[in-house]
């Protein structure tokens, strides 16, 4: 995934400000920041959600705007703050996936119910997803994201309200898919999940990338929570202010 | 040293200032709100003025019979306004949300007469006042100062009822709808009883052509004497000389009232506790063995994108409450819009007024993308082209409707005994009906709007509502004229209707279709970003 120099403003306030990323193929990519820090805007704008201002988005060689069916079919995305069509069961929702993908029915079957399973969703449960906690509605999220076994995986704050257990299990799953040869890119402010996951991290706040570099590059010597903290800025001890408490 | 705060006197005021603070936060830098503000101030001023003065009428033209009648109904109908009003159109005024005051060590008394007061502070409220000031006037045109006085107490207590009765039924539906499934339900049986209020208005004006005076007179003094008519009827009975009424009649509002605020206490309690409640169960349990394509699919539905894109659709116009509600309108207004007329006017029209059917029926649809919100990414991110999302749509539509249209062109012709007449109105409703889409399709790509990301039944617009369905309304006339053609068509030459119909409206359709999808293809990032709430 190549990004290069994309803006985007909203009404009058610049969310991303000429943001440029290079994510080497076969990297497990960890996008940081903290909040409203124009993560979610920058990857929207990657997979072709949100059209930038300024700039363009390569997937894997095609470009998300001038060739967005190419482009789309081999990436999976899982976006954050945006509903799925919640009225349907979680097989409803992957079968609907699946077709639209446009794979045959039997594949979309078999993968379904081996990602249901692994998943823990149950295969013939049929409950509707608008129902499900917040941690299962991420892990059908991320079922459809990888159902056409996409070569790209684009994941918005992919660990934000999962169970430790569930957590676990996905990261098993993103291990495996990273060393069969596919990348991943995911935002999060989890440091200590990135830390462990990531070959490549980049971090950004008010819009620009602050740095970016493989794991060790970025971090030195240091830990990421210290290197976060300064380049991000901000207090993270008191002083002598909230005695009273 | 930690101070723990004690539970300390809040103002009622503070209540009020809080929420005007809330009202006027709303409204800043955006001009749409500030329009429909302003909007709603007109329409408050108009409701007041015209109030007012019918109110004021009887004392005017010293015909004090005339308000004994019109001064209790007019009150009753003033406060079941009060109560299915808000649940009905205009959504629940939730500036103030109990919930909000969970965690603040409040007591409830000063919870409820804060809520009180604030709800007091508000555009309804004030125009209920200054229209009901129109019964003191009267009372003080036939009965003089004592009467006005009376009459002035009997308001203010009215008000108070208005306001309290409202609030504690819609903190009531609050508690008893927190589980989605409620809600879903809740939502469905609204739509029903709107949908059945036109019937209802035309069953009740029957109903009282009949009916001779002196038992509505009857009624209407027994309605003075409850919490509905009681306040209203105060200065009237100073005027009359029964001036004994009043003490008890003021009694019996204080006792509803307080009634009211009691219940209300109880369930703003729950209603506080609800926000932190878990989601409702849904059909856990119930097991499914077969595929998910099976469970997606429908057994003649093709296996392709657009199978999906319109088994999902399918699904979603039974599933999602909203689209549920805009059918069983439709087939409500359907069903009954030929049958009040049929019994109301003479042969002819019926017919005339059945195809407006037709073009009542895309109106669904001009928002269709705002139905789903944000889940729109899903057909964007998997790269949807923009001519199969609107067939898939509309086919989806169509399936519901076209029976639908069908029933409507028997059941006009039955009622007129004609039964010839089936397939030219059949024709003229498929004319109107894909003239209609055709006008819609493209409207629901340009002008869509976002509906409040919610499954709460009462709020379906997210205020302003109603410049942004001008479009829908617009393409209603639209495909009305359209439909005009087939329809003078049909009266020359009945045997043409079905054929020239069919065609005319599919051929209509094809073109709107066309056009949609090319402008979707176009706008699809837009058209996300326009559906999302913010």
């Amino acid at each position: 995934m190549s990004l290069r120099g994309l803006v985007k403003h909203f009404d009058t306030r610049l969310a991303v400000s000429g943001v440029s990323l290079e994510v080497p193929a076969g990297s497990f990519f960890g996008l940081l920041g903290p909040n409203g820090a124009g993560k979610t805007t920058t990857l929207s704008m990657a997979v072709g959600l949100l059209r930038p201002d300024q700039g363009e988005a390569v997937l894997l060689g095609y470009d998300v705007w001038r060739a967005p069916a190419e482009a789309k079919a081999l990436v999976g995305v899982l976006p954050d703050g945006v509903r799925m069509f919640d009225r349907l069961s979680g097989a409803e929702l992957l079968a609907y996936h699946g077709l639209l993908r446009g794979m045959p029915a039997d594949v979309v079957d078999q993968r379904a119910r081996d990602l249901l399973d692994v998943l823990e969703l149950g295969s013939g449960n049929r409950t509707l997803v608008v129902d499900y906690s917040a941690g299962m509605k991420k892990k059908i999220g991320l079922a459809c994201a990888l159902l056409h076994a996409p070569r790209l995986l684009v994941l918005d704050e992919p660990f934000e309200a999962v169970d430790p257990v569930s957590a676990a299990l996905i990261r098993d799953i993103l291990h495996r898919y990273v060393s069969g040869g596919g990348t991943v890119v995911f935002s999060s402010h989890v440091l200590e999940v990135v830390e462990r996951l990531c070959s490549h991290v980049a971090i950004m706040s008010d819009g620009v990338l602050r740095m970016c570099g493989t794991l060790t590059e970025v971090r030195g010597e240091r830990s990421l929570q210290d290197v976060f903290v300064q380049v991000v800025g901000g207090r993270v001890a008191t002083g002598s202010e909230l005695a009273w408490l | 040293m930690a101070l723990t705060p004690t539970a300390g006197r809040v103002p009622v005021w503070a209540f009020v200032r809080l929420k005007l603070r809330i009202t006027g936060n709303g409204l800043r830098g955006r001009p749409a709100r500030i329009v429909m503000f302003v909007l709603g101030l007109v329409a408050a001023c108009f409701f007041a003025i015209l109030g007012h003065a019918v109110f004021a009428l009887p004392g005017l033209l010293d015909r004090p019979e005339a308000g004994e009648i019109l001064f209790p109904f007019g009150g009753a109908v003033l406060i079941l306004g009060w109560v299915f009003l808000p649940l009905l159109f205009f959504g629940v005024d939730n500036t103030l949300d109990p919930a909000q005051f969970a965690l603040l060590p409040l007591r409830r008394r000063t919870l409820i007469t804060g809520m009180g007061a604030a709800a007091l502070a508000g555009l309804p409220a004030l125009a209920t006042f200054a229209a009901t000031l129109g019964m003191v006037t009267s009372a003080a045109q036939i009965g003089g100062f004592g009467a006005a006085l009376a009459g002035f107490t009997g308001v203010v207590l009215g008000l108070l009822f208005c306001v309290v009765l409202s609030r504690a039924v819609i903190s009531a539906f609050a508690t008893a709808l927190r589980s989605r499934r409620a809600r879903d339900l809740a939502t469905i049986m609204l739509a029903v009883v709107a949908a059945s209020i036109g019937p209802l208005e035309l069953t009740l004006l029957g109903v009282l052509n009949r009916a001779d005076w002196e038992s509505v007179e009857v009624i209407a003094q027994v309605t003075g004497w409850t919490p509905f008519g009681a306040p209203y009827t105060m200065g009237l009975d100073v005027a009359a000389g029964r001036a004994w009424a009043v003490p008890l009649k003021v009694l019996i509002v204080v006792i509803a009232v307080g009634g009211l605020l009691w219940w209300w206490s109880r369930t703003v309690e729950q209603a506080m506790v609800g926000a932190a409640g878990g989601p409702g169960r849904g059909r856990a349990g119930t097991s499914d063995g077969r595929g998910p394509v099976e469970q997606l699919l429908f057994r003649w539905s093709p296996r392709s994108r657009f199978g999906a894109l319109t088994a999902r659709e399918i699904r979603y116009w039974w599933r999602e409450t909203r689209r549920r509600a805009a059918l069983v309108t439709l087939g409500m207004a359907g069903v009954f819009l030929p049958l009040s007329t049929a019994f109301a006017g003479g042969a002819g029209s019926a017919t005339g007024l059945a195809f407006v059917v037709g073009a009542i029926a895309p109106i669904a649809l001009a928002n269709q993308f705002g139905y789903e919100g944000s889940a729109y990414a899903t057909n964007l991110a998997t790269g949807v082209p923009g001519r199969l999302e609107v067939h898939s749509r509309a086919a989806a539509h169509a399936l519901f409707t076209v029976p639908l249209l069908l029933l409507v062109a028997v059941v006009t012709a039955v009622l007129e005994r004609r039964p010839a007449d089936i397939a030219p109105q059949l024709g003229t409703l498929l004319a109107t009906y894909g003239a209609g889409l055709a006008l819609v399709m493209p409207i629901s790509v340009r002008a869509a709007y976002a509906l409040p990301d919610t499954t709460a039944p009462f709020s379906l617009s997210s205020g302003g509502g109603f410049s942004k369905t001008l479009p829908g309304v617009a393409a209603l006339f639209g495909a009305l004229i359209a439909g005009v053609p087939v329809l003078v068509l049909t009266l020359w030459w009945p045997w043409l209707g079905l054929p020239v119909g069919l065609v005319y409206g599919v051929g209509a359709y094809l073109l709107g279709a066309h056009l949609a999808g090319a402008m979707l293809d176009r706008r699809m990032p837009e058209l996300l970003a326009a559906v999302t709430p913010r």
